[in-house]
């Protein structure tokens, strides 16, 4: 296989992710149309669709020999191979965009032999991108600011403290689309248990509602630990390759896999510091239960 | 006169902003105020004394009534009070998770006349003043009048609602358990009993998600135990933004603004309103926080 220039798929997905960006800004979603997947609370809006068709478009002309996932157009049993995979979702954080709620980003990935490879996390209501190529580094650039030039900064924001011990954490979680059985019941009381007094007692937990931001949060620095099961590989393709980039890593989110795929929907992921083995440990030693996601 | 506090308010906010954007949460070391989750840091506290001070030389017949200097016992009076959080969503602040406000409210007779709460990592400022509207400027200078949607969906019932909750610093106990089983509860599909919400979303400060529900991107906040300076401006944001405030606990219509308990909805028609309201109290049945 030829050698890819992955900067230029970079700064490819970043022209196209601009572009339509302000079709999600201009949009005034609701379900109508397009309507809910397995159950009232899995939405997608004909925004989602149509974002998706746009870029797998512009993808697909300019690379037509790579593979492509992408949330609208997934069917069960299709798997992610080694072949170079652009790995979309057009609309992460879709329940927060039904709502007019901006925290919503493009999550564009590209994935070479199943590993995150480039990774490029927009949220076009505030212009905000996060990007990475492997072993290029990680950036967080502001597209609005008064000078004329976007502002661009490294990641993390901040030289990392020491990540230990747990209780000195932010953590990201969310809530998720499945409402009842094995899974809802991990993370509902696993959650208590980070929190509580005779528990974790960490600093907080924060549920803001998009997967691929929250990668890029604890990318950032902005919190600490993201643990999160039952979204997918195009949830967090791209905001992999930022955290990686930005000195994290992912784990499996149930306790003692310190391995786990891309697609493998379940992910613990811990920004870089001092200490990441520990907290990682610490973390697992506080799971109720054990998922059943992901096989 | 309304209109120049406001406008003087929304000057000191700014300037309160700068000294939360210049401060470096990783070297201010922070104290414990209850718990290790409960956090003040210096700039906490610098910021209230540049407010206090701003006020009273210009207002020196106010009242002030602030987070930091507040004692137990202090009451809010029948005077013009301003009411004041310098940092609402401390631990964010604290971790660089940029979510996080000052808050500066006018009160007579104990009730909200002017609100601003600004987000300086977001450039987000919300205002509001009593029979005038409420607004949301953000980082392009561009304002909008609230809701962000002028004609606001039907808000049916819970199970079409994305729910603000906060996990507080109180991790045991009675409140906590009421807490988080009313979360679980509001997550958990209908089959099994729950409400089967949108979703949940926690963001850390209650001042903003208040205004959070004002702008209409968050359908209800249910909250207790936060204090009247989390609340107070982002209140007369809510209302102007024709959003309600009921009881976190069952049955009370009319709530104080310093009684701890804050169950905020959206602006919708007022039968949508209260529907909304009963169904989170009736899910509560017979438990109550207590603060």
């Amino acid at each position: 296989m030829a050698d890819i220039n992955l900067q230029e798929v970079h700064d490819f997905m970043i022209e196209i992710a601009r572009k339509v960006g302000e079709r999600i800004t201009s949009a005034t979603p609701s379900t109508g149309a397009a309507g809910s997947k397995k159950n009232s609370v899995d939405l997608v809006t004909e925004t989602d669709q149509a974002v998706e068709k746009i870029l797998s478009t512009s993808l697909h002309e300019k690379y037509p020999t790579f593979s492509f996932m992408g949330e609208e157009t997934y069917k069960p049993g299709d798997k992610l191979t080694d072949a170079p995979t652009f790995i979309l979702d057009p609309i992460d954080g879709t329940t927060n965009f039904v709502h007019r709620n901006p925290y919503v980003a493009i999550s564009l990935g590209l994935a070479i032999n199943k590993s995150p490879t480039v990774g490029i996390v927009y949220n076009p209501f505030t212009q905000t991108l996060y990007s990475a190529i492997k072993s290029h580094g990680a950036y967080l650039t502001h597209f609005l600011t008064p000078q004329p030039q976007p502002q661009k900064l490294k990641l993390p924001l901040h030289p990392p403290t020491p990540l230990t011990p747990l209780s000195t954490c932010l953590i990201a979680i969310e809530w998720g689309s499945d409402r009842s059985a094995n899974d809802f019941a991990v993370k509902s009381r696993t959650f208590t248990k980070l929190a509580a007094a005779d528990g974790g007692m960490v600093h907080g937990l924060r549920s803001l509602g998009s997967a691929a931001l929250n990668m890029c949060a604890v990318a950032a620095g902005e919190m600490d630990v993201y643990w999160e099961a039952g979204c997918w590989a195009w949830d967090v393709c791209a905001g992999w390759v930022v955290l990686g980039e930005a000195g994290g890593r992912v784990v499996d989110a149930n306790p003692g896999g310190w391995e786990v795929g891309v697609d493998g929907r379940r992910y613990l992921a811990v920004r870089g510091g001092e200490g990441q083995e520990g907290v990682i440990r610490e973390f697992w030693g506080l799971v109720e239960g054990r998922f059943e996601v992901g096989g | 006169m309304l209109r120049k506090i406001k406008d003087d308010l929304v000057d000191i906010a700014r300037a309160a902003g700068e000294m939360m954007l210049d401060a470096d949460p990783s070297i201010d070391h922070s104290d414990t105020k209850k718990n290790s989750s409960d956090r003040v840091t210096a700039t906490d506290k610098a910021v209230e004394k540049m407010v206090q001070d701003r006020l009273t030389s210009t207002y020196p017949r106010f009242e002030f009534l602030g987070e930091e200097t507040f004692k137990l016992g202090d009451k809010l009076g029948n005077m013009p009070t301003f009411v004041c959080d310098p940092i609402d969503g401390t631990l964010n602040f604290i971790h660089g998770f940029p979510n996080t406000a000052v808050s500066l409210a006018l009160t007579i007779h104990k009730k909200p006349f002017i609100g601003v709460v600004y987000n300086p990592f977001r450039g987000d400022l919300f205002a509001a003043i009593k029979w005038q509207g409420a607004f949301l400027t953000t980082a392009t200078g561009e304002t909008r009048r609230l809701p962000i949607s002028p004609v606001p969906k039907p808000l049916t019932s819970l199970n079409d609602c994305l729910v603000a909750v906060e996990w507080g610093p109180q991790r045991e106990g009675p409140n906590w358990a009421l807490r988080t089983s009313m979360s679980q509860q509001l997550m958990t599909s209908k089959a099994a009993g729950g409400a089967m919400v949108h979703s949940i979303r926690s963001n850390g400060s209650a001042a903003l998600d208040f205004c959070y529900v004002a702008a209409g991107w968050i359908d209800v906040f249910w909250e207790g135990g936060c204090w009247i300076w989390d609340v107070c401006a982002g209140w007369i944001i809510l209302e102007e933004a024709g959003g309600m405030v009921a009881s976190a606990n069952p049955g009370d219509w009319e709530p104080t603004l310093e009684g701890r308990l804050y169950l905020a909805v959206r602006g919708a028609k007022p039968a949508e309103q209260k529907g909304v309201v009963k169904e989170l109290w009736d899910m509560m049945g017979e438990r109550k926080f207590a603060y």
